[in-house]
């Protein structure tokens, strides 16, 4: 059990393993320009790691408590008025909406208080053609409707689910399909690697094609040499491709059933775990490329994701939560050292970052808090039943039990509890979905089956794309 | 007006400073005040001095003047009574009519917040002066504008009966006007410039202002040029106008926020629409790619304007080629900034598929310097796979990048393997080219034995005890786990796996007890 003393009682010598605090084994002599970055961040991190930075009370493990308190007012000030110099910003405010939406969720603070602000605000940046742009008057972009479907689906709330012109959406999804599988992110936009999608499609036989034809060959043909999976075929590995991909899948059918159709699945575990990194902990997102708190997300998030393929379902008998220790692929005490040693932003600003001295941001903020969330949850699919987009399956999320917890218990972040489903909507909402999960599913509460929708018009819809 | 007071009749006896010529006043306001009290003598003494130190004369006078001030007032007197009252006046010889008493806050604040009335009489001139050629200019711009008019609409002039017409002189003075009261206004209201609002080109275009909910979350303050900007593009984006200013105005905005993706959504259209040489545009993008490095829009728009011209010169060999060479240099410009950019090495492969450089020394040779430089550079040995296997000419199209090729050429699979040898050479615990090998062999479909020995140099003394063992390169010990597994050696595999994660790569011991389980599974 944990053993947590309170924050910030003084400790001389912190019970860190030098895991934590000595160089890698094996070091090379030759310096390149990506050794010495790499050095670099490993000695600043190694400082922060040791627990014996001045001003951060540390427990009996060398690791601070999660400041709360200073994260949720880091995260309800990007969601205030925002100063001139974000104008960077302005093609990607459904983002932010997100971003601080979800970290508040996860920090345990109420966001049903910016519902009607939300939906007024999503009302103004929807499209009559359908989707949201990056804000008022902006092209719809697959990525901006992706962040206003999930800040929308966090809030929760009959209002929000309405504000969805889905009809729309949907014949705008339409447009946006590619001969090859993938998805254009925007009219007259390029082609990536799809986001989630709505996976409940009326039009939907087996024998007929549609937004989902091609597409997990598409995320097949995207798995590189390396076993990760990259934005497009041929490119280099990439963690946040890596998510989304297997989102994807985990969307098209259960990860146990999928994940094996489509994916070398023993290259692409070893690559996800070549991501992780000592001393540091955290987790970077290509080969040799410095770790950084957001892949906690896009690389940790990846994990609950492999387990639920590696063990499938699950006969729920216990209500206790076992210890799933002995099978964990990654070191959870690693990212969780790393996240609230490195990644969080000690000064009076608050909010979470990418690596130390780097400034914090609601995008890391966000994502690193995903990860935390995801390294002290366990999930699993208790059932499944029948095969495909249609079929329906749950996940269980239940907190991770470790003998050597290292973080206070009360630094547990949340998980984002299931999102009420409006009526008709489908039945096997997960039960406690957690934060990698929601993206799934809660896009899957949300979109309900477009019954009205004539489908042939659909597929008159779709005929456009590949002229 | 200079105050009317002609003085010296008065028999009542007044202190002396209040009849004192006043000193030069120094501001508008000492200015303002002079002339109030100039007008008002004797309720300056009444102001300083109380009501009971006013001669008799002076009283009656001031009750008077309060009077004949008062609307209405005099005419409730009698016809004699009004008579007498004028009479006294006039032999009191005070001004009747006061000048406005200042208030304290009348003449406002400038732009920086100086109190106007705080001005010299000399500032307030110019102030002055500049406000009123501001009006000027606004009614000739109204003129303007009324001329330009009945000019579209072919109106005749009555007087002279000839067709109103506006003329490029019109245009320029109209510009230089518009520049003007731009400056004006910012000198005197720090209004910052609205260049579209002023420039007589746009006034055509109603802007479409960002119209937000109140309430709304993440709200940008945004500045005023910015703001007016956007405002014009929502305005010509909405019916569709493909023209020159419109291509300067997408300019404006990346300038401002290259993340734009409508702004650069709309350009490429706008340059499509006006057949733009597409070796301008991308002359201008080099600049905005090279302030930008991290942008994406950036390179989706390269791409598309490659997939525009590209046809245009595909039968021209001698083009493609120039092309080609121009895009590398610039490429190798930007990589030279910025060693991994996904996007760079994205629109890099782009650029192979399209133009066919599979076989060229320029792509093979730079990046074969790429990886002598840091042969740690993931994303240049990424580039290198591609090259070699996704090359239509030696390999299967749509070949997985996971399973073997039969179509690559066996040398090739050799070349590529001490390639890759060699490098790890140069630092055994570098992934990239580990992890590259194994791609080698997986294509070859070359079992992972062929690069046993090889790997059992980087381990030497496995499991024979602390002292004795050595490993140079986990990654070594990773492939030979795999190698061992595959020859059916399965101690050895498990040996390597454990030494892995007590050892040589800790971290990743939840990883490395699971291959170890995974030992007794078939490989699937």
């Amino acid at each position: 059990m944990a053993r947590s003393p309170p924050a910030g009682e003084p400790h001389q010598v912190p019970l860190v393993p030098d895991l934590f605090t000595t160089a890698p084994p094996i070091k090379d002599s030759l310096v390149t320009t990506t050794s010495i970055a790499q050095n670099s961040v490993e000695d600043d991190c190694k400082a922060f790691l040791a627990g014996t930075q001045e001003n951060i009370p540390v427990n009996a493990h060398g690791v601070p408590s999660l400041s709360r308190e200073r994260h949720i007012r880091f995260l309800e000030k990007n969601l205030g008025n925002l100063p001139p110099a974000f104008r960077v910003a302005d093609a990607s405010r459904p983002w932010i909406f997100y971003w601080c939406l979800n970290g508040l969720a996860l920090l345990g603070a109420d966001v049903s208080r910016y519902r009607e602000d939300l939906v007024e605000t999503a009302r103004s940046i929807q499209n009559e053609s359908g989707g949201f742009g990056g804000g008022f008057g902006q092209q719809s972009h697959l990525a901006t409707t992706y962040a206003m479907v999930l800040a929308l689906a966090i809030v929760g709330g009959e209002s929000a689910y309405q504000v969805i012109d889905r009809r729309a959406m949907w014949k705008w999804l339409c447009t946006l399909k590619e001969p090859d599988g993938g998805f254009r992110l925007t009219l007259g936009g390029e082609i990536d690697l799809p986001l989630d999608l709505p996976p409940d499609s009326p039009s939907y036989t087996p024998q007929r094609p549609d937004l989902f034809s091609g597409l997990a060959d598409h995320v097949r043909r995207c798995q590189t040499f390396e076993g990760g999976i990259s934005a497009r075929p041929g490119a280099e590995a990439h963690g946040a491709y890596a998510f989304c991909a297997l989102g994807c899948l985990a969307i098209l059918d259960a990860p146990h059933r999928i994940f094996p159709r489509y994916l070398s699945m023993p290259r692409l575990i070893s690559w996800l775990s070549s991501r992780q990194y000592a001393p540091e902990g955290g987790l970077s997102g290509r080969t040799n490329k410095l770790v950084d708190g957001c892949y906690s997300h896009w690389v940790g998030g990846c994990w609950p994701l492999i387990e639920a393929a590696i063990h499938g379902p699950a006969i729920m008998t216990s209500i206790e939560s076992p210890s799933f220790h002995a099978d964990d692929l990654y070191s959870r005490e690693g990212l969780i050292r790393y996240i609230l040693c490195c990644g969080q932003d000690q000064t009076k600003r608050g909010g979470m970052r990418d690596k130390p001295y780097k400034p914090s941001d609601a995008y890391h903020t966000c994502y690193v808090l995903n990860g935390l969330s995801s390294a002290q949850h366990i999930s699993r699919i208790l059932s499944s039943d029948g095969d495909g987009i249609m079929g329906s399956w749950t996940y269980e999320i239940l907190p991770h039990l470790d003998e050597a917890q290292v973080y206070n218990e009360e630094d547990r972040a949340g998980i984002l509890k299931g999102v009420d489903p409006p009526p008709a909507a489908y039945q096997a909402i997960h039960v406690n979905a957690p934060s990698q999960y929601k993206h799934t599913r809660s896009v899957r509460a949300v979109l309900q089956p477009l019954t009205e929708l004539d489908s042939e018009r659909d597929l008159t819809d779709r005929s456009h794309v590949g002229a | 007006m200079p105050a009317k007071n002609k003085g010296g009749n008065s028999k009542a006896k007044e202190p002396e400073q209040a009849r004192q010529p006043p000193e030069q006043p120094q501001t508008v306001r000492e200015f303002e005040w002079q002339r109030y009290w100039s007008t008002n003598p004797i309720h300056k003494i009444v102001e300083e001095q109380g009501f009971p130190s006013l001669s008799p004369a002076d009283k009656r006078t001031y009750l008077n003047l309060e009077l004949a001030r008062s609307p209405g007032e005099v005419e409730k007197l009698s016809k004699k009574g009004q008579r007498e009252l004028w009479k006294q006046l006039s032999e009191a010889n005070v001004p009747l009519r006061s000048a406005p008493r200042p208030r304290g806050n009348q003449w406002g604040h400038d732009k920086d917040g100086r109190d106007i009335g705080d001005y010299t009489l000399e500032e307030y001139a110019v102030y002055e002066q500049k406000k009123s050629r501001l009006s000027e200019l606004r009614l000739q711009s109204d003129f303007f504008k009324r001329n330009r008019e009945r000019a579209h609409c072919k109106t005749k002039n009555v007087i002279t009966g000839e067709t109103y017409t506006i003329n490029e002189a019109d245009i320029k003075a109209e510009k230089e006007r518009r520049k003007e009261m731009g400056t004006l206004q910012s000198e005197l209201y720090g209004k910052k410039p609205n260049p579209y609002a002023e420039n007589p080109e746009w006034d055509d275009v109603v802007p479409i202002p960002q119209d937000e909910p109140e309430g709304a979350l993440a709200a940008i303050a945004y500045a005023e040029d910015y703001a007016e900007a956007m405002a014009y593009l929502r305005a010509v984006i909405a019916v569709k106008e493909h023209t020159p200013r419109c291509l300067q105005l997408t300019e404006h905005i990346i300038d401002m926020n290259p993340a734009h993706y409508t702004v650069w959504l709309y350009r490429f259209d706008i340059v499509k629409a006006l057949g733009i040489p597409i070796a301008d545009e991308l002359e201008w993008l080099n600049e905005v790619s090279l302030e930008h490095l991290k942008n994406y829009q950036i390179w989706h728009h390269r791409q598309l304007l490659m997939d525009l011209y590209y046809p245009t010169l595909q039968s021209d060999e001698g083009a493609v080629k120039a092309l080609a060479l121009d895009e590398h240099s610039f490429l190798t410009d930007i990589l030279d900034k910025d060693t991994k950019n996904y996007h760079v090495w994205s629109y890099r492969q782009y650029l192979v598929r399209k133009l066919g450089l599979w076989d060229s020394d320029d792509e093979i040779n730079s990046i074969e310097l790429m990886i002598s430089h840091d042969v740690r550079n993931n994303s240049a040995w990424s580039h290198r796979f591609f090259l070699v296997f996704g090359n239509p000419a030696q390999s299967t199209p749509n070949s997985h990048a996971t399973e073997h090729d039969p179509k690559v050429p066996a040398d090739i699979i050799d070349r590529e393997i001490s390639y890759a040898q060699d490098k790890i050479g140069l630092a055994p615990q570098n992934q990239s080219p580990w992890n590259y090998l194994r791609g080698v062999l997986v294509k070859g479909g070359r079992p992972l034995g062929a690069v046993r020995e090889f790997a059992e140099t980087f381990v030497l003394h496995l499991g024979e005890g602390e002292e004795k063992e050595e490993v140079r390169s986990s990654h070594a010990l990773d492939l030979l786990a795999d190698i061992y597994k595959e020859a059916g050696e399965k101690e050895k595999a498990d040996l390597s796996l454990r030494r892995l994660g007590e050892k040589w790569d800790r971290i990743r011991e939840g990883y490395w007890a699971y291959r170890r389980r995974m030992l007794e599974v078939k490989e699937d």
